[in-house]
């Protein structure tokens, strides 16, 4: 049907008048919704600065790091420089700190995930007195303060020292004692023991949700516990493992207090206790620090970005660990 | 192929707790397809999962074939199960699936293959060997879960519930299915179910429970014709046996059953049954299958005749279910389609005497047959 | 499982128990053990280092009623504002499109180590107000640049003046700028736990609202609030044992100087830096004291969940 074409002005402006209203009612909505997005896009800007304050200052020379703010590197004339981190890396040596924090984390973390798992099976589908007050107790762990376990754990330490003193101080490929203070074994000991009652909490509830038709009839097919573990609940389990392997990661790898009671070697320093003497040393010179802090963080927001679904899905999924 | 043997079987599940199963015994013999029938919590599949070892006995013993299984773990008993939820491995392909039982006892790849493939053919799920389960439908997924029991070749097939998840439609016709399977396999079958017109129609015969005790064994037929107690008779058959209350008259050589609502003669030749009851209640038991219209009752029938009011009728093309009120007591009747009873109208029903039963009013148990 | 030998059970535990034993138990046991014992745990004391704890004989070389009233300043407000912004932020962000985005840039700092984050606040804290970012703002904005992390000035407010005058005062602006960058670590965590909550309150109720007449504010107050606190328990039961332990954050950025000492750098100080066992320990006995009301509520949640699985 064709459209009339309006015979008095009057009919024109009517016709006019809704297609200004919605061009208008679009304008107002945004103006309503400004103040919304200028307060989400501020705090998350203001959120990221200081990150983005260290990043830029890392590249800057060390004279104008200290003579000028850092937002005059993004304007003209463009100042950056790799030097800071060369001297990080190098001379302060960062590299090997990064190396050792990659010796400390890695085993640590799969550790607690094997130690944990088999503690979370036999919590969830076996049947075996004391399960629920046993459970609890390992949960309830959970908020014991480091504090009160390092004076007794280094004391024991220093004693494993001398019982196992004839086993030399030189181990191969690793270098230093395989037991005792300064040793890797010894931190991956008390990483993974420190690690456990959240990682029990979290796979436990996980494996418990599994179908018990599952298991029985994996029973019934014949597999043993072993067999069961392996080929079906571990399989079954990775969400939460990935989850679960991220939190250890991080843990330990930003650990501070740790390595610097049971680690004192500068040799085998991860990069929390190379950093923190930098700061005491080199207070002020900012274009080092920052870089070292940078490169102790890059590997961990590169794990957080690529898997930070399993993040969230693990903090959604119990309470988050100290 | 084995017999199973339950001996006077119990199981409490705690220590406060009721029996969930009391002093059950039944023996199975070789390719029996058996079913156990009862409402929920009646401890059928306790029973099963007792036999199928995932459950420990508190008292009494198990047999499968001479062996004594009360404390052999349930993979070393020789039996295959099907759970309710089929329970597929999520994360391995519907051949892994079936594989799986086999490669964990260490049999040979080739043979392994062979039985899976056999099994897939028979269940006519060859095409879909290398997919996973979440991209089946849910009669493919049984499908799945009877293929891993056949390839396991087990002495006893164990089903739990297995159609109760379908719909209608597929219920029907995997019935038949399974009853063509047990044929096939000549393989004892155990089936637990809460559907009685699954029990009837796929069991060579039929065990009742309520309530954890066994009610009856017997052919399906034995159990439709003469249910040993009250609960039988009003949980086999579909619609449901009419119960009235009636106390025994025994006046000038007949034999009566008065209720509160009417009365009929007993027939002659069970007058003896009925003879200690005199002046007692007991309680009648007619099945709606048994009620007809007194316009279109079937010649010969020997009948006492009812007047009552219909209250709903549903027409069903076959037959007509009539839902009837005599005095505030409703009961039901299967009869001719071409009945003319309308409701609010009043009709008179024949009732057929020879297939009335009687029950002991305190004891609940069939009076006679 | 029928045929599962009874011990089978504890050797998958074993592992897990035996460093559990080492590492967690058996030392709990020993430092409470040690608190009561002199300085090189020999000779036993009694109450003596409690009583030096609350006595703060010597506040010059450790002064412990600092360390105490800022843990507890710390326990209240760092809990109280990072539960507030996170929940301010998962209200604003669950209205925009790129919410994940947002939240991702606020989420970043968990990432990374407090050692890294000192060192990023160090910098920005600087005074020097051609460097330090926070002064130039604030210069930039007529005020004057700050000693962050070294002032213990307090604002003139009637609160902090009403303290008996013989007790330190924890609201110190360096106090707070420490607080902040704990704050700012830890909000990503209470946006993440309290955005999933949002989403767990049907949105029907909040149409009801809307049409019943109620503006956002007072659904914010009365409907989301209330439906809300069993998550904001959540995530506040998990802050205060955060601020508990608070431990590299100050350590890094003061060493504790300036009256800046939490219970966890005095411990390391008493322990490692002057060697006494005994003083340190109790420190560590009454951080445990105030952490085990937390784990009451943590188990009783947790049993709570139990009966309904």
């Amino acid at each position: 049907m064709a459209r009339r074409e309006p015979s008095t002005a009057g009919e024109a402006a009517a016709g006019a008048a809704p297609r200004a209203a919605r061009l208008g009612e679009a304008l107002n909505r945004l103006a309503r919704r400004l103040p919304l997005h200028v307060s989400v896009i501020g705090l998350a800007a203001i959120w990221s600065i200081p990150t983005i304050a260290l990043l830029v200052s890392s590249f800057r020379d060390p004279g104008l790091v200290v003579t000028s703010g850092w937002w005059n590197a993004v304007k003209d004339p463009f100042e950056f420089t790799f030097g800071n981190y060369e001297t990080v890396l190098e001379r302060q040596g960062m590299a090997r700190s990064f190396v050792n924090s990659l010796i400390i984390t890695v085993p640590s973390t799969m550790l607690v995930i094997l130690v944990a798992a088999m503690a979370a099976y036999a919590f969830a589908w076996m049947k075996f007195p004391f399960r629920n007050a046993l459970f609890l107790v390992v949960v309830g762990l959970l908020v014991v303060p480091l504090q009160m376990t390092l004076i007794p754990v280094l004391q024991l330490y220093v004693n494993l020292n001398d019982w196992f003193g004839f086993l030399g101080n030189d181990m191969p490929l690793l270098g230093g004692r395989l037991f005792g203070t300064n040793s890797y074994a010894g931190i991956w000991a008390a990483h993974t023991a420190f690690g456990l009652p959240f990682a029990v909490y979290l796979l436990r509830n996980f494996f418990g949700g599994l179908p018990r038709d599952l298991f029985e009839s994996a029973y019934l097919d014949g597999a043993s516990d072993l067999r069961v573990f392996f080929r079906i609940v571990l399989p079954l389990s990775m969400p939460a493992i990935a989850a679960l392997a991220i939190f250890q990661f991080l843990w330990v790898w930003n650990d501070l207090l740790i390595a610097l009671i049971l680690l004192g070697d500068p040799d085998r320093a991860p990069m929390t206790l190379t950093i923190t003497n930098l700061v005491s040393s080199f207070g002020t010179a900012y274009q080092l620090l920052t870089a070292a802090a940078f490169i102790s963080m890059a590997l961990p927001l590169l794990v957080f970005f690529a898997l930070q679904r399993y993040f969230v899905q693990g903090i959604l999924a119990g309470a988050v660990k100290g | 192929m084995a017999t199973v043997t339950f001996e006077r079987v119990t199981k409490r599940f705690s220590q406060d707790s009721p029996l969930a199963v009391t002093d059950f015994s039944l023996e199975i013999p070789d390719k029996e397809f058996l079913v156990l029938v009862g409402p929920s919590g009646s401890g059928k599949s306790t029973v099963l999962r007792l036999l199928a070892g995932l459950e420990e006995i508190t008292e009494g013993k198990i047999f499968i074939g001479e062996r004594l299984v009360n404390n052999i773990a349930a993979k070393d008993r020789d039996i295959a199960m099907v759970f309710q939820s089929y329970a597929p491995y999520p994360h391995m392909s519907v051949y892994d699936n079936l594989a799986f039982g086999l490669s964990l006892r260490n049999v040979a790849k080739e043979e392994i293959r062979g039985r899976v493939e056999d099994a897939a053919q028979i269940l006519g799920i060859k095409e879909l060997l290398k997919r996973k389960p979440r991209a089946l439908s849910g009669g493919q997924r049984q499908r799945v879960a009877l293929g891993r029991a056949i390839v396991r070749d087990p002495a006893v097939f164990l089903l739990d519930e297995p159609l109760s998840n379908l719909d209608a439609k597929l219920r029907v016709q995997t019935r038949a299915e399974i009853s063509k399977l047990h044929q096939r396999l000549g393989t004892t079958f155990m089936y637990v179910t809460h559907d009685q017109v699954e029990a009837m129609t796929m069991a060579t015969r039929i065990a009742v429970l309520d309530r954890g005790l066994l009610q009856q064994v017997g052919t399906p037929q034995e159990l439709y014709e003469r249910p040993r107690n009250i609960f039988v008779a009003g949980f086999i058959g579909s619609p449901a046996m009419n119960f009235f209350d009636a106390s025994v008259n025994g006046s000038g050589g007949g034999m009566e059953l008065e209720t509160k609502q009417f009365t009929v003669p007993f027939p002659d030749k069970r007058k003896k049954e009925l003879a200690p009851y005199i002046g007692k209640t007991v309680v009648l038991g007619i099945r709606p299958e048994n009620i007809h219209d007194r316009e279109f009752q079937p010649g010969g029938l020997r009948a006492g005749y009812v007047k009552a009011t219909v209250d709903v009728t549903e027409m069903m093309g076959n037959e007509a279910i009539l839902y009837l009120l005599v005095d505030d007591k409703q009961f039901l009747a299967r009869v001719d389609p071409r009945t003319r009873a309308r409701p609010g109208q009043p009709l008179e029903l024949a009732l057929d005497l020879d297939a009335m039963h009687a029950f002991d009013g305190e004891t609940q148990l069939a009076i006679g047959g | 499982m029928i045929g599962r030998r009874w011990f089978v059970p504890w050797l998958w535990l074993a592992p897990a128990l035996v460093l559990l034993g080492i590492f967690l138990v058996y030392p709990t046991v020993d430092t409470i053990r040690r608190s009561f014992q002199d300085e090189k745990s020999h000779g036993f004391v009694g109450l003596d280092n409690y009583r030096f704890i609350v006595d703060n004989p010597q506040p010059l070389v450790s002064d412990t009623h600092v360390a105490l009233l800022n843990n507890l300043m710390w326990l209240t407000v760092f809990t109280a504002i990072t539960v507030a912004l996170g929940l301010i932020i998962a209200v604003l962000t669950a209205r925009v499109r790129y919410e994940a985005v947002a939240k991702s840039a606020i989420f970043i700092p968990m990432a990374i180590s407090f050692v890294a984050a000192a060192v990023i606040w160090k910098f920005m804290y600087e005074f020097n107000s051609d460097i330090g970012t926070v002064n130039a703002v604030v210069t930039s904005a007529g005020g004057d640049a700050t000693r962050w992390l070294q002032d213990t000035g307090a604002p003139q407010t009637p609160i902090t003046d009403a303290g008996p005058d013989t007790l330190p005062n924890p609201i110190q602006v360096n106090n707070f700028a420490l607080v902040f960058v704990g704050v700012w670590m830890w909000t990503g965590f209470a946006v993440v736990v309290l955005s999933a909550g949002l989403k767990g309150i049907s949105t029907e109720i909040l149409e009801a609202a809307r049409v019943d007449g109620a503006n956002e504010w007072q659904i914010f107050w009365r409907i989301i609030i209330p439906n809300l606190s069993p998550t904001i328990v959540v995530v506040a039961t998990t802050l205060v044992i955060q601020a508990l332990k608070k431990f590299d954050l100050v350590w890094v950025m003061t060493a504790g100087r300036f009256e800046t000492d939490v219970v966890a750098t005095l411990f390391f100080k008493e322990f490692f830096l002057r060697g006494d066992f005994g003083v340190g320990a109790a420190l560590a006995v009454v951080l445990l004291l105030w952490v085990v009301p937390v784990m009451v509520i943590s188990i009783r949640r947790f049993q709570f969940q139990e009966e309904t699985r």
